[in-house]
């Protein structure tokens, strides 16, 4: 192969990395949508709590964990509980746990080098779309994961900002009705993921435990509770094939 | 101005944030799972988005409870943009009626 060639495949290859990272930049968007309510709200409230207008894009941007950070937010005093805040933001972020362990199948023809920072941008929508594009090809296309997953951090620091800078001008986003915008995602992303009744059936187990998790005890760790309970029943549901 | 009570809490958080992300995948990566560990793994995904969602369920407010049934009657049919503007649609409608 002359020179030539070489490059035009190597064009080809950037190219199509292009493509799926445009990809996925375009089916984040209706949750970018539903992320701008959500990220406004936390950022007028971390601000309200003693935040700098700084400091909340600095906390959305390197943490980049919705619950976690309504969870700090909300425990928020000046000087802030360090201990506390952290113990919370890992029982919140949790989940994580058990998400990378659920991608890691679709990942084995990377190296472990690639991965490691790809997954920064593994949050609950970034997970959930990857794996649901993964699924029927048995590996996750990285750019189109990462298109999802920047996308979606960019939007997050940016609105939170805008939420910190214009805080006490926002009225109740609640109100208007854009507080759906999340759940209706979610709703979507688990219809792609159901595989009859019987699969679901932790599912129940997790939304049973959750809420009355939610209702019994404050602060967010209904969170942990409703995923540790669905994911022990599955383990108990399961039958020997 | 930054505060540095405030910038450790944010990078401490950030760091076991990261941890959570890869200590999934570091652990079970190239291991062969059980039929008890693949059936935790399939159903996990589920778990974690509809334990996030519990609160929704549950809200004391009958206009949200009634939009979030059109809003999952949506996501059966429907796909993403379709369904949040059923969704944002719904909630602003009902809680206008039913204040």
């Amino acid at each position: 192969m002359s020179s030539i060639e070489l490059d035009n495949v190597g064009r080809e290859a950037k190219a199509a990395i292009g493509a799926e990272y445009r990809r996925g930049l375009a089916a984040a968007l209706p949750v970018m949508v539903g992320f701008i309510p959500f990220a406004l709200v936390l950022g007028a409230q971390a601000v309200q709590k003693g935040l700098g207008t700084i400091e909340v894009p600095l906390m959305t941007g390197l943490n980049f964990g919705g619950g976690s950070e309504f969870a700090a937010v909300d425990l928020w005093t000046s000087p802030p509980h360090v201990a506390l805040i952290v113990a919370i933001t890992f029982l919140v972020n949790s989940r994580h746990l058990l998400m990378g362990a659920a991608l890691a199948p679709f990942l084995s023809h990377m190296p472990k080098r690639k991965v490691m920072p790809a997954l920064f941008f593994m949050c609950d929508e970034s997970w959930a779309m990857g794996l649901a594009d993964a699924r029927p090809r048995s590996a996750l296309s990285m750019p189109y994961f990462l298109g999802v997953g920047m996308g979606l951090w960019g939007c997050w620091i940016v609105f939170t900002a805008i939420g910190a800078a214009i805080g006490p001008m926002i009225g109740d986003v609640e109100a208007y009705g854009f507080d759906m915008a999340f759940p209706a995602v979610l709703l979507v992303l688990l219809r792609g993921m159901w595989t009859g009744v019987r699969g679901s059936r932790p599912w129940i187990v997790s939304l049973a435990t959750a809420a009355l998790v939610y209702l019994t005890i404050p602060g967010a760790w209904y969170v942990a509770a409703g995923a540790l309970a669905g994911t022990v029943s599955a383990w108990l549901f399961a039958e020997q094939p | 101005m930054m505060d540095i009570a405030t910038v450790t809490t944010i990078l401490m958080m950030a760091s076991v944030t990261y941890l959570t992300r890869v200590l999934g995948y570091v652990a079970l990566r190239g291991r062969t799972l059980g039929y008890r560990a693949t059936a935790v793994m399939e159903a996990a995904p589920g778990c974690v988005l509809i334990s996030v969602m519990g609160p929704d369920f549950v809200s004391d407010e009958p206009a949200s409870l009634i939009a979030l049934a059109i809003t999952l009657a949506a996501a059966t049919r429907f796909s993403v943009l379709p369904t949040v503007l059923i969704g944002v649609a719904s909630a602003g409608v009902l809680r206008y009626w039913l204040g």
